[in-house]
């Protein structure tokens, strides 16, 4: 059981390890949309720019 | 000159130029008109010669100037005229700084949660070692080990996670009023310092495992509650981060452009607009067409094509090519510009239902921390031993989270649904009156009809060679084809490419006449028709909603005008009587206008010729005789008055009559259509709160004499009010999903 005492302090390492990687991703902007990307894939695909689409003359 | 710019961007300056903090004032502002390094020298320079500034940097690429200054010493104003005065004009970076702390915001809420959930779960674990050991026995040493790391992941927990709450609850009480975050706090400290005590000593209950829950659970709530908050404020936010602060003007003689702050551009300049740009005001578009995302402004998501001479709207986005527009309002005018100016004054209003909860919570606070000392005094003389767990117990369960959250949480997801709809709420009041009307009250002219005329009816009276009613519409589409008279309008939709005539005349105020194979066709008034071909109209010679067609071989048509009802004025109609509603109709027109209007939507009162005092007579007796509460809908320039007076209105708009609309909601697209469901959407609000507030005073009363008796350990009691919180922010969310089911 002894090696609790290795366990207990490995574990709170590995969560500050999360916790670091979280406020990373935070920081890198990961999360800035959380309701968008849950609809992009039923999205129409979005219209041609005017400049892509063939002239109609 | 300078302070002549600032006087004249006085519209944008509030709460965009500058923000305080700590006894120092900052502001970040564009500086036109600089180009070397010499340039920003000079301003530099010449900032710190002024009496009272703090820091001054000068970044000669983006051209930005970013002030520091003592507030009391100097003033804003005489910073940006000292900048004027070396030539170069400060611009400022609209709402620039609102995004970005909205930003932050978000980050640091976000953080916070990762961290209360990491860190939770990890102590959660460790205390059901504990748990576990307190049955089956457990090796001391091994015991504060556990109590050692459930210490060392709740500090962080409560100290970042929990700061907000703290901060709170710190606030609350400096100004000396009792907000729920006193109580809370009071709990998260007890709980904290109570556990850190025994830990120390070695033996004894630790609460870290509630102390990182409750505060999970506190912060997701708030996030929700957040992003209810942002999502009304994005509206504002994203308009008034549209605007850019230069535009590229392009002189209409010799096709040339120049650059030019957004403020100098003037009605009837010409814009050149990038593919993918803003459209910073409103205009017209000069040639071929447009594709633009008036998803800003409208609500409306779907990129919509404009030909030329249609309106774009300032702040939506150009998603097709390059184009050239024409101002047509003055930018402070600019739907865009009116819509941001309503919004800020809308938002710093609150809602007559959130200061009710407010203050109910604030009394609630009272009397759970009375409630609290004397359940502590009591347990105190029964059993000491167990005062310490009762009284956290008590101050988590009556913690009213769920009570103060659950208006403001509603209120904010109905508003946000409702923008999506196209309805802007202006009031905060809005919704909950929404919800009660039982009349809604219509003008006629621009709201339920376009404001334009239409041929409603077409009657053959006479015709030698079998005209169809089609044939005849286009051939007075042809004959007005060249005419500017408001009424020629009306034919326009009916126009023939086949019918051609190349020659009319037009006799303005009368009529107009062409010749037309062989046949001389004359269009107009009774009287006009009478005298051109001396045929007798059987018509009284002052009706003006009919205008005749008439030729020299003898056909006679007459067509009746009227301004056309919107084409989705019936459906609309037909689902607010389905709602239970009374349907009204006011208009100062004409009685036999007003009554085809009435009739052919099944309106239940038709009212013709009224003046706005008639309407407001009206609405007044509505009111008070009948006990009825009125929805009134105009187009929110005329009815003013009778909107102001209505227990809600919604005004009509677009563009800069937006700005003078009184109204407590705002139709931003030009239909009728968002009515019913705006309607069904206030209804289903107001009993989502009161769903919430009875399951929030159901839960607190229940809770409070459990954990009083000490039968409530203080984790259930975080977990039951972290649930009822959250409980009551998930039954609020459900306003903002798309579905709107029958209230």
């Amino acid at each position: 059981m002894a090696s609790i005492y290795l366990l207990i302090p490995l574990s709170i390492f590995l969560v500050g390890l999360a916790i670091w990687a979280f406020f990373w991703a935070v920081n890198q902007g990961q999360f800035e949309d959380l309701d968008g990307p849950s609809r992009l894939a039923l999205e129409e695909d979005q219209p041609l720019s005017e400049d892509a689409k063939p002239r109609p003359d | 000159m300078t302070t002549d710019t600032a006087n004249a961007n006085r519209w944008l300056l509030d709460g965009h130029w500058s923000s305080e903090s700590g006894g120092e004032a900052h502001a970040v502002f564009n500086a036109e008109g600089m180009h070397c390094a010499n340039c920003a020298r000079s301003i530099y320079s010449a900032l710190h010669r002024l009496h009272g500034i703090r820091r001054a940097d000068v970044n000669v690429v983006n051209s930005r100037v970013s002030v520091t200054w003592d507030p009391k010493e100097i003033k804003l104003g005489t910073i940006l005229s000292a900048v004027g005065q070396l030539g170069f004009r400060p611009i400022p970076l609209v709402g620039e700084a609102a995004v970005l702390a909205q930003r932050n915001e978000r980050r640091g809420a976000l953080k916070r949660i990762g961290l209360a959930a990491l860190g939770s779960m990890q102590v959660m674990m460790y205390a059901g070692g504990l748990y576990a050991g307190a049955y089956q026995g457990i090796d001391p040493s091994m015991a504060e080990a556990l109590r050692i790391a459930c210490f060392v992941m709740a500090t962080p927990v409560l100290w970042y996670s929990g700061w907000p709450i703290l901060r709170g609850g710190l606030g609350d009480l400096r100004r000396r009023v009792l907000g729920m975050d006193v109580t809370v706090s009071l709990a998260l400290l007890l709980a904290y310092f109570a556990s850190v005590f025994n830990m120390l000593r070695g033996s004894g209950e630790v609460y870290f495992d509630s102390v990182t829950m409750f505060i999970l659970f506190l912060s997701i709530g708030r996030f929700f509650e957040m992003k209810g908050r942002h999502q009304a404020a994005n509206i504002t936010d994203a308009l008034a981060r549209a605007l850019p602060s230069e535009v590229r003007r392009v002189s209409a003689e010799d096709g040339t452009s120049e650059k030019i702050p957004l403020s100098d551009v003037r009605r009837g300049d010409h814009l050149a607009i990038g593919s993918q740009q803003i459209i910073p005001v409103d205009g017209q578009v000069l040639h071929g067409y447009a594709l633009v995302d008036e998803s800003l402004i409208t609500g409306e998501s779907l990129p919509q094509r404009r030909e030329v001479g249609d309106t774009l709207l300032g702040g939506s986005i150009n998603c097709g090519s390059a184009l050239t527009l024409q101002v047509t309002q003055n930018p402070a005018d600019s739907t865009l510009h009116s819509l941001v100016r309503l919004l800020e004054r809308a938002q710093s209003e609150r809602p007559r239902l959130g200061l009710a909860a407010e203050r109910a919570a604030s009394w609630f606070v009272l009397r759970v921390l009375l409630a609290t000392a004397a359940v502590a005094i009591l347990w105190i003389i029964i059993d000491p031993s167990r005062a310490f767990h009762a009284v956290l117990a008590v101050l988590v369960a009556a913690c009213p989270c769920a009570l103060s959250l659950a208006t403001p949480v509603a209120i904010a997801s109905a508003t946000s649904r409702l923008a999506r709809m196209g309805v802007l709420v202006m009031h905060s009041d809005a919704i909950e009156g929404l919800a009660q009307i039982d009349t809604i009250m219509l003008d006629k002219t621009g709201t339920v009809t376009a404001g334009e005329p239409a041929v409603i009816h077409t009657e053959i009276i006479r015709s030698p060679h079998a005209l169809s009613t089609a044939e005849a519409l286009g051939i007075a589409a042809a004959l007005e084809a060249g005419s500017s008279h408001p009424l020629a309008h009306a034919f326009t939709p009916h126009a023939d490419s086949r019918i051609r005539c190349a020659d009319a005349k037009e006799i303005p105020g009368e009529g107009v006449c062409a010749q037309l194979e062989n046949t001389r066709w004359i269009l107009g008034r009774a009287a006009f028709i009478q005298t051109e071909l001396s045929i007798n109209v059987d018509s009284p010679l002052d009706d003006y909603t009919s205008v005749w067609l008439a030729s020299d071989s003898g056909a006679l048509v007459r067509f009746t005008l009227a301004d056309g009802i919107r084409p989705e004025a019936t459906e609309t109609m037909q689902s607010l009587r389905q709602l239970g509603l009374r349907l009204e109709l006011a208009s100062g027109d004409r009685p036999a206008s007003v009554q085809h209007v009435a009739n052919s939507l099944g309106l239940d009162t038709a009212l013709a010729e009224q003046t706005p005092a008639d309407k407001l007579a009206h609405l007044k007796v509505l009111q008070s005789a009948s006990a009825r509460r009125v929805l009134m809908v105009g187009d929110g320039v005329n009815d003013g008055p009778v909107l102001a007076a209505a227990d809600v209105s919604m005004a009509m708009g677009r563009g800069s009559s937006l700005a003078h609309a009184a109204a407590d909601l705002l139709l931003l697209r030009e239909s009728l259509s968002p009515l019913p469901d705006s309607i069904r959407l206030a209804r289903r609000t107001l009993k989502i709160i009161r769903q919430n507030l009875r399951w929030a005073a159901a839960y607190n009363f229940t809770a409070l004499p459990i954990a009083a008796l000490g039968l409530m350990p203080p984790w259930v009691a975080a977990i039951g009010m972290s649930l009822s919180s959250l409980l009551v922010v998930f039954n609020a969310r459900r306003l903002a999903a798309d579905q709107i089911r029958e209230a």
